[in-house]
Parts: C-alpha cells; sequence; structure tokens
C-alpha cells in the first residue's frame, strides 16, 4: 500500500516535470499576421511602413480616364456620349438609376470596386487610422539641399498627417458634391461595436467642415515647386489645399446649392437661406491661391496631361503602371488602324465642337467668326484640335476618315464612334503608325481650373471686372487665340454679368472638357434640366467623291429631372441600414 | 437442471469427446462462435420445452437428450440454431452473429456504459452492418442506418489536389475551412450531417477525420446527438459526434481471420449526349432563334447522319472513348489477435485499391487511371502490468496513394461532359491527336489528356501512436481508477505531378495539318500539400461504485489538444470537465457535466467558456405497475437531456481575428510615386477586427423513449430534438458603408433545428430461420430565428422565419407565348416567346431582387432507412434501403442547358448539349417543352433571362435507394473443419444498386453544377472470408 503511494507520488512528479519543461515559451500571435504595431511602429525611424499605408490612402483617389463602366464621366454630360451605350454613362445621361441601382462606379459611397478596396468612405477611414496612428512613428526630417526642411520647417510625419488630412477632405467632397450633407465622423477611427449608424451633416456643415481641414492642411504641406520631384511628384501639397478650398466654396455659393430664390429649403442638399457672400469667399480663396506664386500656365495646353511635375498640375492622381502606357489611345482613339488598335469609347457631341469659338475668339455663331458650316474644323480654337479628333485630322502619320464608310467609321457593326468625332485630350500627339507611350497622370486640380474658379466667383460678386476678363485673356492666350486689334481675344467689351457668366461657363467648359467638370458644373449651375433635356447631336458626314457634306443627326435623347438629380439618392441599402439616415432623410425627390 | 449441468461438469471435463459412458441419453458439448471460440451463456433448449441449461465458461453444456431430441441454441446477438441429437456423441455447435446487435454495453464518448443507464440520445451501427457494404470509406455502409444522420454522396471517387492547400506570404491568412481543427480529411465523397449539423469524427478517443479504416476492424460506429453524450467536448461539443471505436483484442488462442473481395464498379446516371448530328441541326435552330445565319449546311448535316467524313465531320461519343464500362476494386483484410490474460494484442493489416472509371492505352508503361491504393495496419497490444496497472499502446499507419491522369481528373471530367460529338476526331488520318482551333477547350484532345499525358500521384500518410494508462485506485477508494492518455499524429499529404500534354492537330481541308495546342514534356513536380502534427493528452479518473441499491459514478477529467498545420501557430483547445450520475435501483437515472473548455484563438480572457449539460432518465418498465401488469413490456424508459454547446468554429472565418491586421503586397494595391514612377506596394487593413469572437453555442433538447417488448424481439426508440444554434457568426445585416471597411463576422445569428427520429427494429427465428427487419425516419426542419437581415422591402424577400438554406430565386411559370404583353423586362431584356415566364411579384414592370422569393420544397426534410434480411443454417441475405422525402435540387448547370459549359460566341461550336435538349421550346411544341426556345444570346442563357435561378430548374430530389445487399453463405461447422479453418465464409454484395428517383434526368445524390464530379458507382463484389 504505501509502496503504491511512493510509486504514485514518483509517477506524478515525474508528469508535473515533464510538463514543465514542456511548457516553453510559445508564439502567442502569429508574427506573420502585420498588427497595427508593425505599421506604425514606434522604431521604423524611416516610416517605411507608414508610408506604405498613407499610399494606400493615396490610392483610394481615382482616376478619371475611363472610369464609369469604360467612359469618361463627361459622357452622361451634354459633352460627349459614349460609343457603346447601355453602359454606365448612358444610365446617367439618360436619368436611368434609381436608389438601388445607382451605376456602380459612380456610387462611390457604398460600391467596391475592382482597384481599391471600396469607396471614399474607406479612403476617410484610412485617412483617420493614419492621422491616429502616425504619432508614434519617429520619422526623422528630411532636410533638402537648401537646408530647409522640406521646405517649410516642419517634420515629415506631421506633413504625412496632414497629407492624409487634405486626401479625407478630398474625399468628403468628392460625396458631398454627388449627396449632398453627409455623415462627417471626424477623428474617431470606428470599431466593431461603436455605433455608426450616424445622421447626415447639413450640407453648410459639411462644406464648413471641409473649408475648415483644408485651412488646418495647408500650412504643413509641402510646397510647389517641388524641391525633389522625382520623389515627391505625387504628394498633396500647399496648393492643393488651397485649390480644394476654392472649389469646394465656389459650389457652395453655386445655384443648385445656394438659390437666390430661396427654393432650396432641405439643409441637406444645399443651404437653406441665400447668400451672395459665398462668391467673395470662393473669389477671395482663388484669388490667394493666385496669389503665391507658384503656379504658372503651361504654355503647351496638350503637355499638361503628357508630362510630369507640369508648372500648371496642382494635384494629381498618378497613373497605375511602371512604364509610359497609351491606355487613353487604346480605349479612346479612333477605330480602323490595324498597327495602333483602338476601342473608340468616346464620342464628343456636336454641341462640344460647336462651344470652340474660332481662332479669332469669336464664337462660330458671331457672323464676323469666319465660320464656314462647309468647312467647320478650319480656324478652331487651340483647344478644340488638342481635345477633339474631327474628319480630316492628323492622326497616326494620316488624316482621319469619320465620314460614313470612312477607315474610323466603317458602320460594319463594330464599336466605332457616332458623331464622326474622337476624344483627343489627354492623347499624345501621336504622329507616326504606332502609338507612342507616355504618362497618364490623371490631373486633379490644375491652375486653369483657378483662374476660371476665380472669375467665375469675382463676376458674380463685383460684375466683369478687369480681373475677369484677364483670367480669360490668359486663358485664351495660351490657347492660341489671336489677341485682336483690341487685345481682347475675341471677347466682347463691356458684358453684363450675365453675358459674362454664359462667356465664363463656356470657356469652362471648352478648357476643362473630359476632366470631370462639366458634369457637375451643369448640375451646380441649374443647367442641367435644359442640356440633358434635349437630344444630343452628332455629325454624319456623307463623302461623294471627295465632296463632304455634313447632316447633323441625334445621338442620343438625355434626361434629367430637377431639381431631384442635382445630387444622387443616397444608396438604398444605406439608407434602409442606417436608421439615423432613414427614408426620411433621403435626398429629395428619391424613394428607391 | 442448471444444477445438473454444473454438477457434470467436473465429469465432463476430459471425457468431452469421447462417448458419455454411464448415461446413454446424456448429450455434451461445446458452443462456439464464429472464430472457435467458445461461448458461455448460450441457452440450450430441449425440444421446445421453457427450461434451459447455459454453457459454462469455457462453452460447455450437457443436457439429458436422447437421440432424436432437438436442441434449441439461443444467445443475444447470436443467430438462434438447432441440432437434432444423433446419438451420444459431444457435439460442437457454432453460432453466427446477428446482423443487428445490442449489447449490454455501449460506446459513449471517452468510455463505455450500460446501456440501460444510457440517457442521451445515442444510435449505434456494429461490425456486421459496415462490412456488407464494398467501398473505399466506412462511410459508404452509413447511410439509411443511424436516425439522424443524413448523408448526400457527391462524387464516387476521392479527390485530388496538387497545389499546396495554403499558400504562405506577407499578411496572407490561413483559414481551416470545412473540417474544423482537422484540415485534412479523407471523406471527399458524402457529405454528412447530423441533426442538420457536420459531425466530429472522435477514433478511440481521438479526434480524427479518418474515414478510411477497414470496416472489419471497427467494432462499432456511433452517433451521438444530444447535449449531455458529447458534453466532453466542451467548446466542440455542438455538432454532434460520430464514434468510431476498433476492435480491441480478446484473450484466447491466435485467431486470424482474411478476406478477400474484389468487385466491378459502373458509373450511374452518366448524361447521353447528342449525335453529332442532332447537335448540328439544334445548334442550326439556335442560330436561327438568334436571327444569326447557319452555321452547318445541308452537305454537314449529310456527313453527320451519314458518317461518311469521320475526319472532318466527326461524331466521337467521347463518354464511350475515354471511359470504360467497369472499373475493378479489390480489397485484403487480415486480422491477428489473441493473448493470454497478461498480455493481448491485434494487428490488422489492410489493403484496397480502386480503379477508376478512364480507359488507358494499351501499351503505356505505367497506369494513367485514376486509382487508389491504400494500405492500413493498426496495431494494439494491452498489457496487464500488475494487478492495477495496465497499458496499451496503439500504433495505426496509413499509407494511401491516389493517381490521377496528366490530364487532370477534374478538368477532363470537365471537357467531357462540355465537348461535342462534333469538336473534334480522336486520331487523324496520319494518326496524331484530332483537335479544333474553334475555342481553347478544344485544343487539347481527350483522349491524350486521358492516356498520354503522364500522372499526377498524391500520397498521404498517417502514422498515430496512442498510449493508455489505466491504473486501478481501488487501494485509494473503491471503484477509483486513472486514466492517461497520450496520442501523437502525425499527417503528410504531397503531391507528384508527371503531367505533360501533347500537341494535336486540326486536318485541314487541303490535307495539310495545323499543330493546335503545345506540347509540354513531362514535369516532375513534387509538392507539400499539407502536414499537421497533432498531440492529445488527456487524464481522467473516473469513480464508480454501487452502494446497495445506489449506483454513483464520477469523472475529472483533463484533456488538451494541439494541432499544427503546415505553417499555423498551434491551436491548442483544452477541457476541464467534471462529470457525475447517479441511477437508483435501475430506475431513477440522473446524469451531468460541466466543462471549462477553451481555445487559444480568442482574445486572450476570453478563451474560455463554461459549457453544461444533464439529463434524467426513468425505466418505467421497472415499475411494479408495468411490471405485474404487461407482462409482454420488456423495458420502457423515458429520458431527457438538455445543455449548453459550443462550436468552436472560428478559424472558419479568421485566424487571430481579434487583432487588427493589414495586407499589402498585392497588385490592386500598389501605387505608383516620383517622375520615375516608381512602384509602392500599399498596405491595407484586413476587414475589422473583432475583439469580441467567440465561438457558436447551442441549447439542445433531446426527448427521447427506449421500449423493448416480447422479450426483447420489438425494440422502438423514439428521439425529439429542439436544437437553437444560437451567437452563429455572421456578417451583420447593417454592414453600413460609413465604417469604411469590411465587417468582421460577429456572433449574431440563430437557427432552429428540431425534428423527430423513430427506429423500430424487430428479431426472431422460426426454427432455424433467423429474420430482422428494422426501420428508421427522421424529420429534420430548420428554420432562421435570427439572421439580421436588412428590413425587406416585401414580405416574401424575408429569409428569416424561413428553412436555414432556403432556395431563393425567382418563381417560373411555364414559358411565355407568342402574344405576350407587358413582360417585365430583366437587365433591360424583355423575354419572347420561348422564354422562361419569371413572376414580377412586386408588378413594376422588371424581374430584380425585388422578386426573389424561397423557392424549392420548404417542408421539413426527411429520410429514412430500412434493413432486413434472413440467416438460415448458414445462409444470409441483408439489404439496405434508403430514402429521402422533401427534396429539392437543381439542375441549373451547364450539363442540363444545351450548349452551355464552355461559352456562347455563336459563331463556333460551343458546349455541348444532351438529349434533354431535344425537349426545347419551339412554337410547334411549346405546351410539352422542358426547356428554353434555344439561343446563344447571354441575355438569354449565360448568365441572362433564362438561366437566372428560378423555380424552373428545380426539380423533385426525392429518392429510394437499395442502397446495399449481400448473399452469404457460411460453410457449415463440420466442413469448415475438415477443411482446418474455423470458418469459412462466401458473399456476394453490391452497392447503389437500384434507384427510383422523383427526377431521372441526373443521379438525385450528385449535384453537377459541383464542379462535374465524378460519377458515383454502382459496385457488385464478391469475396471470401476465412479464419483460422
Amino acid at each position: 500500500m504505501k509502496n503504491y503511494k511512493n510509486k504514485i507520488l514518483i509517477g506524478i512528479g515525474l508528469i508535473t516535470l515533464v510538463a514543465a519543461a514542456a511548457c516553453r515559451k510559445s508564439e502567442k500571435f502569429p508574427v506573420d499576421k502585420v498588427s497595427g504595431i508593425y505599421i506604425f511602429d514606434p522604431r521604423d525611424s524611416a516610416g517605411t511602413q507608414a508610408l506604405k499605408y498613407l499610399l494606400n490612402v493615396y490610392s483610394v483617389v481615382e482616376i478619371g480616364h475611363n472610369r464609369v463602366g469604360g467612359d469618361y464621366l463627361d459622357a452622361a454630360s451634354d459633352d460627349a456620349v459614349s460609343s457603346s451605350p447601355g453602359g454606365q454613362v448612358t444610365i446617367l445621361a439618360t436619368a436611368g438609376y434609381t436608389a438601388i441601382d445607382l451605376p456602380a462606379n459612380e456610387n462611390v459611397w457604398s460600391s467596391t470596386n475592382s482597384t481599391n478596396t471600396a469607396n471614399y468612405w474607406n479612403g476617410i477611414r484610412s485617412a483617420t487610422e493614419f492621422m491616429a496612428g502616425i504619432d508614434v512613428v519617429p520619422v526623422k526630417d528630411f532636410v533638402a539641399p537648401n537646408g530647409k526642411i522640406n521646405g517649410i520647417g516642419v517634420s515629415t510625419r506631421y506633413i504625412w498627417r496632414n497629407e492624409a488630412r487634405l486626401l479625407r477632405a478630398y474625399f468628403y467632397f468628392e460625396l458631398v458634391k454627388r449627396f449632398g450633407g453627409v455623415p462627417l465622423l471626424g477623428d474617431k477611427v470606428y470599431n466593431v461595436n461603436d455605433n455608426i449608424a450616424l445622421p447626415r451633416s447639413s450640407f453648410a456643415d459639411c462644406i464648413s467642415y471641409i473649408v475648415s481641414e483644408c485651412d488646418k492642411a495647408k500650412d504643413s504641406l509641402i510646397t510647389a515647386p517641388l524641391i525633389n520631384p522625382a520623389q515627391d511628384n505625387y504628394r498633396v501639397t500647399q496648393g492643393a489645399a488651397m485649390a480644394l478650398k476654392a472649389k469646394v466654396l465656389l459650389y457652395a455659393a453655386s445655384p443648385a446649392f445656394n438659390n437666390p430664390s430661396g427654393g432650396n429649403s432641405n439643409p441637406l442638399t444645399g443651404y437653406p437661406s441665400y447668400s451672395a457672400s459665398r462668391w467673395q469667399l470662393a473669389a477671395t480663396a482663388a484669388s490667394q491661391l493666385m496669389a503665391i506664386g507658384n503656379y504658372s500656365l503651361d504654355p503647351n495646353f496638350k503637355n499638361i496631361f503628357l508630362t510630369q511635375n507640369d508648372p500648371e498640375v496642382i494635384m494629381v492622381r498618378t497613373a497605375n503602371g511602371t512604364n509610359p502606357s497609351n491606355n487613353v489611345e487604346s480605349n479612346n482613339g479612333p477605330v480602323g488602324f490595324g498597327s495602333a488598335v483602338a476601342q473608340g469609347r468616346t464620342s464628343p457631341t456636336q454641341e462640344l465642337v460647336d462651344s470652340y469659338p474660332m481662332s479669332n475668339g469669336l464664337p462660330i455663331t458671331d457672323p464676323n467668326s469666319g465660320y464656314d458650316p462647309n468647312n467647320p474644323y478650319n480656324n478652331r480654337d487651340g483647344r478644340f484640335y488638342a481635345t477633339i479628333l474631327y474628319n480630316g485630322a492628323p492622326w497616326l502619320g494620316t488624316t482621319l476618315q469619320t465620314y460614313e464608310g470612312g477607315i474610323s467609321k466603317p458602320n460594319n457593326g463594330q464599336t466605332e464612334t457616332l458623331t464622326s468625332y474622337y476624344m483627343c485630350k489627354f492623347m499624345g500627339p501621336q504622329t507616326t503608325s504606332n502609338f507612342q507611350g507616355h504618362d497618364e497622370d490623371w490631373v486633379i486640380f490644375r491652375y486653369a481650373e483657378i483662374k476660371l474658379d476665380f472669375a467665375e466667383a469675382r463676376n458674380e460678386t463685383d460684375g466683369p471686372v478687369d480681373s475677369v476678363y484677364q483670367q480669360l485673356k490668359d486663358l485664351r492666350l495660351r490657347a492660341g487665340i489671336a489677341p485682336g486689334a483690341d487685345n481682347m481675344y475675341g471677347l466682347t467689351v463691356g458684358m453684363t454679368k450675365d453675358q459674362m457668366r454664359a462667356v465664363i461657363q463656356n470657356e469652362r467648359r471648352i478648357e476643362m472638357a473630359f476632366e470631370e467638370q462639366r458634369y457637375f458644373d451643369i448640375r451646380r449651375w441649374g443647367i442641367a434640366s435644359t442640356v440633358m433635356n434635349q437630344p444630343l447631336m452628332g455629325m454624319s458626314i456623307t463623302n461623294s467623291n471627295g465632296n463632304l457634306t455634313y447632316n447633323l443627326i441625334q445621338v442620343l435623347q438625355p434626361k434629367f429631372v430637377a431639381p431631384k438629380m442635382n445630387v444622387y439618392p443616397i444608396p438604398y441599402d444605406e439608407v434602409l441600414k442606417n436608421p439615423a439616415i432613414g427614408q426620411a432623410h433621403q435626398n429629395p425627390g428619391w424613394s428607391f | 437442471m442448471l444444477m445438473l449441468a454444473k454438477t457434470s461438469y467436473a465429469a465432463l471435463r476430459d471425457t468431452t469427446v469421447t462417448r458419455s459412458a454411464n448415461t446413454a441419453d446424456w448429450i455434451t458439448g461445446t458452443v462456439v462462435n464464429q472464430d472457435n471460440r467458445t461461448l458461455k451463456d448460450v441457452k440450450v433448449y430441449v425440444n421446445d420445452s421453457t427450461t434451459f441449461v447455459k454453457t459454462d465458461e469455457y462453452g460447455h453444456f450437457g443436457v439429458k437428450a436422447p437421440a432424436g431430441t432437438v436442441l434449441f441454441f439461443k444467445a443475444k446477438d447470436y443467430n438462434s440454431t438447432q441440432v437434432t441429437v444423433k446419438d451420444t456423441a459431444a457435439i460442437t455447435v457454432r453460432l453466427l452473429d446477428t446482423y443487428l446487435k445490442s449489447p449490454h454495453m455501449i460506446d459513449v464518448l471517452y468510455g463505455s456504459q450500460s446501456a440501460e443507464s444510457e440517457v442521451g440520445a445515442v444510435s449505434t451501427i456494429y461490425t456486421n452492418q459496415l462490412t456488407t457494404t464494398p467501398a473505399s470509406l466506412y462511410v459508404y455502409a452509413l447511410p439509411g442506418q443511424l436516425p439522424g444522420l443524413y448523408t448526400e454522396q457527391k462524387s464516387g471517387f476521392t479527390s485530388f489536389s496538387t497545389t499546396a492547400l495554403f499558400t504562405n506570404g506577407f499578411g496572407q491568412n490561413f483559414i481551416n475551412a470545412s473540417s474544423q481543427n482537422n484540415r485534412s480529411s479523407d471523406n471527399s465523397e458524402f457529405n454528412i450531417t447530423l441533426r442538420g449539423q457536420v459531425p466530429i469524427t472522435i477514433i478511440d478517443g481521438v479526434q480524427r477525420e479518418i474515414s478510411s479504416i477497414d470496416p472489419e476492424s471497427i467494432e462499432s460506429i456511433t452517433v451521438l446527438k444530444d447535449a449531455l453524450s458529447t458534453m466532453l467536448l466542451g467548446i466542440n461539443s455542438s455538432r454532434g459526434v460520430l464514434l468510431v471505436t476498433t476492435k480491441k483484442a480478446e484473450e484466447g488462442k491466435p485467431r486470424i481471420s482474411f478476406t478477400a473481395e474484389t468487385g466491378i464498379q459502373q458509373s450511374l446516371s452518366l448524361p447521353t449526349p447528342l449525335s453529332a448530328y442532332q447537335y448540328s441541326y439544334l445548334y442550326n435552330e439556335a442560330l436561327n432563334n438568334d436571327g444569326q445565319p447557319p452555321f452547318y449546311t445541308a452537305a454537314d448535316f449529310d456527313a453527320y447522319k451519314n458518317h461518311t467524313d469521320p475526319i472532318g465531320h466527326p461524331d466521337v461519343n467521347w463518354f464511350n472513348t475515354i471511359l470504360r464500362k467497369n472499373a475493378p476494386e479489390t480489397a485484403y483484410k487480415l486480422n491477428v489477435d489473441g493473448g493470454s490474460r497478461i498480455a493481448k494484442y491485434t494487428v490488422g493489416l489492410s489493403y484496397y485499391d480502386q480503379s477508376g472509371i478512364f480507359n488507358t492505352a494499351p501499351g503505356a508503361a505505367y497506369n494513367t487511371n485514376n486509382d487508389l491504393n491504400r494500405y492500413i495496419i493498426n496495431s494494439d497490444v494491452s498489457v496487464q502490468v500488475n494487478k492495477n496497472l495496465s497499458v496499451d499502446l496503439q500504433l495505426f499507419g496509413r499509407v494511401e496513394q491516389t493517381r490521377e491522369p496528366g490530364g487532370g481528373e477534374a478538368n477532363i471530367l470537365n471537357l467531357l461532359y462540355n465537348t461535342p460529338n462534333n469538336a473534334y476526331p480522336v486520331y487523324n488520318p496520319n494518326g496524331s491527336f484530332g483537335g479544333s482551333n474553334l475555342g481553347s477547350a478544344y485544343n487539347n484532345n481527350l483522349l491524350a489528356m486521358t492516356e498520354f499525358s503522364g500522372y499526377i500521384q498524391n500520397n498521404t500518410n498517417d502514422i498515430l501512436a496512442n498510449l493508455d494508462l489505466n491504473y486501478n485506485l481501488n487501494s485509494v477508494t473503491k471503484g477509483l481508477t486513472l486514466k492517461l492518455k497520450g496520442n501523437l499524429s502525425y499527417q503528410s499529404e504531397n503531391s507528384l505531378d508527371r503531367s505533360l500534354q501533347n500537341s494535336s492537330y486540326l486536318f485541314n481541308k487541303d490535307s495539310t495539318y495545323t499543330a493546335i495546342g503545345k506540347t509540354i514534356s513531362e514535369s516532375n513536380l513534387f509538392t507539400t500539400l499539407y502536414t499537421a502534427r497533432q498531440s492529445f493528452g488527456q487524464a481522467s479518473l473516473n469513480y464508480n461504485r454501487q452502494f446497495g441499491k445506489s449506483n454513483f459514478s464520477g469523472l475529472l477529467l483533463y484533456d488538451t489538444k494541439s494541432l499544427v498545420s503546415n505553417y499555423d501557430l498551434s491551436a491548442v483547445t483544452t477541457d476541464r470537465a467534471l462529470k457525475g450520475a447517479y441511477n437508483y435501483d435501475g430506475k431513477y437515472f440522473v446524469e451531468a457535466v460541466v466543462n471549462s473548455s477553451g481555445y487559444n484563438r480568442y482574445t486572450p480572457g476570453k478563451q474560455y467558456g463554461l459549457f453544461y449539460a444533464g439529463g434524467l432518465g426513468w425505466q418505467m418498465g421497472k415499475e411494479s405497475f408495468i411490471k405485474d401488469n404487461f407482462d409482454w413490456i420488456t423495458s420502457w424508459k423515458w429520458r431527457g437531456t438538455y445543455g449548453t454547446t459550443g462550436n468552436n468554429n472560428v478559424d472558419t472565418y479568421s485566424y487571430y481575428g481579434y487583432v487588427q491586421t493589414y495586407s499589402g503586397s498585392n497588385v490592386n494595391y500598389s501605387y505608383y510615386t516620383g517622375t520615375g514612377r516608381n512602384e509602392q506596394f500599399t498596405v491595407y487593413d484586413n476587414s475589422l477586427a473583432n475583439p469580441y469572437l467567440s465561438w457558436e453555442k447551442a441549447h439542445k433538447l433531446d426527448f427521447g423513449t427506449d421500449i423493448s417488448l416480447f422479450k426483447d424481439h420489438l425494440q422502438i426508440t423514439a428521439d425529439y430534438y429542439h436544437d437553437k444554434y444560437y451567437d452563429l457568426l455572421q456578417q451583420r445585416g447593417a454592414t453600413i458603408a460609413l465604417l469604411g471597411t469590411a465587417y468582421p463576422y460577429e456572433n449574431i445569428g440563430v437557427d432552429l433545428y428540431k425534428g423527430f427520429e423513430f427506429s423500430a427494429t424487430y428479431n426472431n427465428n422460426i426454427d432455424k430461420l433467423n429474420y430482422f427487419i428494422t426501420g428508421n425516419f427522421s424529420t429534420q426542419a430548420s428554420k432562421v430565428i435570427y439572421s439580421d437581415e436588412e428590413t425587406p422591402l416585401y414580405p416574401w424577400n424575408a429569409h428569416t422565419g424561413l428553412p436555414v438554406n432556403a432556395m431563393f430565386g425567382y418563381e417560373a411559370e411555364g414559358f411565355y407565348g407568342p402574344n405576350a404583353t407587358n413582360t417585365p423586362t430583366f437587365s433591360g431584356y424583355t423575354p419572347k416567346a420561348g422564354d422562361v415566364k419569371l413572376k414580377d411579384l412586386n408588378g413594376d414592370g422588371v424581374i430584380n431582387q425585388f422578386d426573389e422569393a424561397p423557392i424549392g420544397n420548404l417542408k421539413p426534410l426527411m429520410f429514412y432507412g430500412a434493413s432486413l434480411g434472413i440467416n438460415y443454417q448458414g445462409f444470409s441475405i441483408s439489404v439496405i434501403l434508403q430514402g429521402v422525402l422533401n427534396r429539392t435540387v437543381s439542375v441549373d448547370n451547364s450539363e442540363y442547358q444545351p450548349f452551355a459549359g464552355l461559352g456562347f460566341l455563336g459563331s463556333a461550336p460551343q458546349g455541348q448539349a444532351y438529349q434533354d435538349a431535344t425537349a426545347r421550346w419551339t412554337p410547334e411544341t411549346a405546351s410539352t417543352a422542358q426547356l428554353p426556345e434555344l439561343s446563344f444570346l447571354n441575355e438569354k442563357f449565360g448568365s441572362g433571362y433564362n438561366t437566372a435561378f428560378s423555380s424552373f430548374w428545380l426539380r423533385n430530389g426525392d429518392y429510394i435507394r437499395l442502397k446495399n445487399a449481400e448473399i452469404g453463405y457460411t460453410l457449415p461447422y463440420s466442413i469448415a473443419r475438415k477443411l482446418k479453418f474455423s470458418n469459412i465464409r462466401v458473399f456476394v454484395n453490391g452497392e447503389n444498386l437500384y434507384t427510383i428517383a422523383g427526377f431521372k434526368g441526373q443521379d438525385p445524390e450528385v449535384n453537377l453544377s459541383d464542379g462535374d464530379p465524378y460519377p458515383i458507382q454502382r459496385v457488385f463484389n464478391a469475396g471470401i472470408s476465412v479464419k483460422l
């Protein structure tokens, strides 16, 4: 009996010993998993991982080239139609969407797409998370050759933090310009048990928030011209913050959100009361950016979109891919070239073509303009040639045939231009029979837009004063329009405010075509219900032994319901899932 | 009489084989079983008297029986037999096992207990119910035999893999997918659920997902269905257990048994392809419907019809070309056991070989057919070291090779199903492989892929060592024992790819050849697919003691299991359990278990949970009001259990998901910086961390009764269960986009499973004719109680309240006729005559998500099985029937839809079509059509309107199968003895013999949309089993 007890004791002792020996230190959490401590690492003095995270925030910014279902967003405006109708832009142009089926690429609220994890809410979260985490990373200051620390004397960490802040403000603006007021999440990083069912903030609060964020960020960002463009050309700068502010304020002052007749009573989709001072704020914001003098118009209009670190470019979304490419050409270039195969996706409308003045600056409707309807593409504004490919335009070392049955309009059932025009903005000159690659960065802000912002706002406050005229003259000079004897570049002297407004709107249209401006401009100006409810036209050119006949044809009957469509509906699912929004706070006129 | 037998024993002992001198009508003898081992407690009746003697512990008996009397021999779980006494020579009587058994002790988790004290819901089948099924896995024998266990055979062969199950990388997750905790299950042929949940397999007390153990070495398979029976699994106790107990050594002289069997397999329900002529005719019809010019000319039709141009106009039935009608399978099994009281041993060796359905080239240097080749060795040695300590060491090894053609079994079957008869000829005139340039699917000749492309081999090796120590602590207090169990196992799976590819050639009209596809020389690629180490340790203190009429038992248990698979950190599950049971006089039973159980992949501090269950039982049959009034009631027990269980399936959804993690280096996540356009890989958030992540839980109630009538001839068991699963890991419905990242899985859902199980068994004998019939019937209803779904806009959109896995789709009502007006559109397409008519439930003129409603059968699933058989003087027949009711299957797959499968180019032969295509809609056959009007338009087929998931494609999935039958003959004992064997048995049996199904287009169990599965097989098998 006792003997057994001893044996048992020895046995238990042995087991305990073995168990203790087996209790070696083991990995409690897999080190192959990248947790937050690895991204925002207090020992990462170069901030390598944190920078990768910041680049993730950058990558949420969208590239506009053929962004919406393979088309430019502008193909949903009166500037162009898709050569392959039925896609997302056609749905947008013909008002064929509801809260359930907002076209995916414009549903920046809740859809996910192939290139990014999700949408702008994802970008907002990532930016906030970066701002919350970056403080622990001991990023060393970058000392530039001239002794300045990144140019403006603050640490890289702080600059990064404000880059994220500005990007976040930009994402908010992209939401607000489409949906009106959105929930403002602030600096909180929401976790799984936090209540994220937040109500929409008013349009006014959203504008104030975005503007104040731009103000907070602007003096802590690097400035143009860049000291080290080889490294930094993708980064948002002080100029970007000021440009965003100017644009936000311009939108906020616009009629759709700020109706002088007081018709916009819903605080979610605009200001309940009218205030003319909002134009003043916009004009000031634009003039402040102009005053710092860091940017200038590139004398070569085409080069803005083809070269990096261009003096005119204020903010850019770098193209994907390491090598120069010609995706723009292959998607939108004229069809019919075996050595340079292209899809011809985008068909600019006759309306856009007709809005370009002659090279003397006079509109084609002016009897003195010298416009010849039988030779309509002669002597036009330089921007016309930089934007539109027409029948007879030089292309790939030959001249383009877009008459019926021509090489680039063969009518063989394949996708081809519907209007006899192809888009060539963003494309290289393409003078040889094969496409030549080039940079395809997407320009988000450029100096010309600031000048237009200023002109528009200043005209609304003070009427067509000299400084308004001057902006247009600058742009027209760069466009190659002759100054004329009166040095007015075709502009009429002594216009009224309304006349000047029309000129500025047209100038913005032709200067900024295909840059995702027109689609929103016609909404904020309140002219969408006019221009998008009449047929969009194209040209049908018949070639009879070299004699060309031009016939206008209808290419699309668009549709727009005002004022409901000034903003998109909040996606139905999100209204349903978030009781703080609910149907009660859906945008006016939208059910689902 | 009994006294007589006992007193005569001493006298008989030395004279068993000689004539008893002193009493002329005294007959003595021995009763043995089929292993030639003596049987005790066999009742020996003389003529039809009601008195009997029992054999003693040496199997001997002696009765007064003059010549001409008939002796009846009866024992529980043995077939009754009778012997006519001829003279006074000592006789030896052999009793054969019954097909069904109901032993006194039944296997439960980590032990065994008397059947009468069991209060949970358990069902058991024994060796003889398993060995009639000729198959690669014991799982094949389960359908229809265990109430509550639902099976679906999805494939007829094991699956193959050539890529590592998980790839390592920066921030990549390894997710334990289907089989929780043990990733590598060898069962890829059956879906099994027990009361709606995938059960955990426990073999000899250790969780192991091995389904390939030789049925002859299995003693029993038990399903544990209620909370109390599984509670010792703690955090894994929700899902029910398939408990496999292998045979243990018995004391005695060595017994050796050897079985050899061989069978042929035939594929079931292969579709009938259209001939090239029919195919081309319907192809043109489809083009015509689309307004396209015809592809085939009248000359083509003639050539196809008359087979005048076998090269240019081939008509190849690929099923007949690359598949064989019969494929053999073979099994050899050797089992040896024996030993003394001190040391016992058992050794089992088995070999199994299953050939596949593919043809092989006559001159091939090596096998290219599918093949499964497996050796299993299982040995067990138990030693009684001293009167208190016993040690049991088990070693198990499995070496398995599976092989598939170099073209890849799954790939070949996919192309086989989708290649039309006229795609290309098998061989060209010059002997090269035929091919076609009309589609990339036709550039690798099917015959070449099958027979001339080398092979791919998977090697799976398992070893397992199990050490059990039992220490009797009676010295401490009576009835106390200590058990220690240690288990180590190692598994590896690798792939050897020695495949190649041949060019095929297009024979042009000008008699030239164009090479199609490319030649790839034989590769020699070795990949480790999976390795796993599992260690399991268990210590338990058992107590069992009778005090008067009171019986106490208790168990204190600790165990820990660690699984390391590939590069994962070890997954550690720990249980700390206490169990207590009490019964009074075998009448009143109470039992309870608490288990503090945990898993190391939850948030620290939230890794352990408390799980508990209790049960009550009442043996009403022992109460005097039954016993005294109804003597035909042998026993009537009521029992009920209730418990809170856990289902540790967190690894299915995340790997250490409680900490926010990030990923990078994905092509979609790079950014280009600087004027040099430098590619920078970005880092992005994985789905949101959920630090509150926990296991799924359930409240499980079971209430049942066991009734035994007419001296145990009729046994009835009925159970009702009500299992409410909650905290199910789901993504919340309100996934608000404002969060800005993917929502994690959270403990949200609530599902209810409830049902009724009934089984009845009758067995008896009429003289030498023993017979039995047993049947079971189960119902299983499920209901989504909560799933946090978005508030549905229309009531028919709601999933909550419907059965779990209810099919959702559009409601179809026949076809549109020629004069349809106001037809609702679908993604912009307006249906036309001959298209499926889908109901626009909300009447908005558009068929969209708001018109989706539950379709298919929503009634509770019902399944049943029956076995019956007879045994007459060594001649035995048994059959197993199995069936399902209220089942719906979908035929929305490319084998049923004509021309589907490979694409819809419309300008070239695309996809295959089968006989069912002839029942397509045409204006003339509108009333009898089974399929919509043929078309190649994507908006109609493909991703379009007609093939949208709707009730049009649903079929009745009810079936009844003659799952298994066996006819066997055991040679008379005398003959066997003359041949120096103790037992010789010959048998023929079969599997999947006959099926009656509600829908005849395809096999009712096989889902063809599930990746063109290997057809399930009908097997005819014959064998011989001898015991030394």
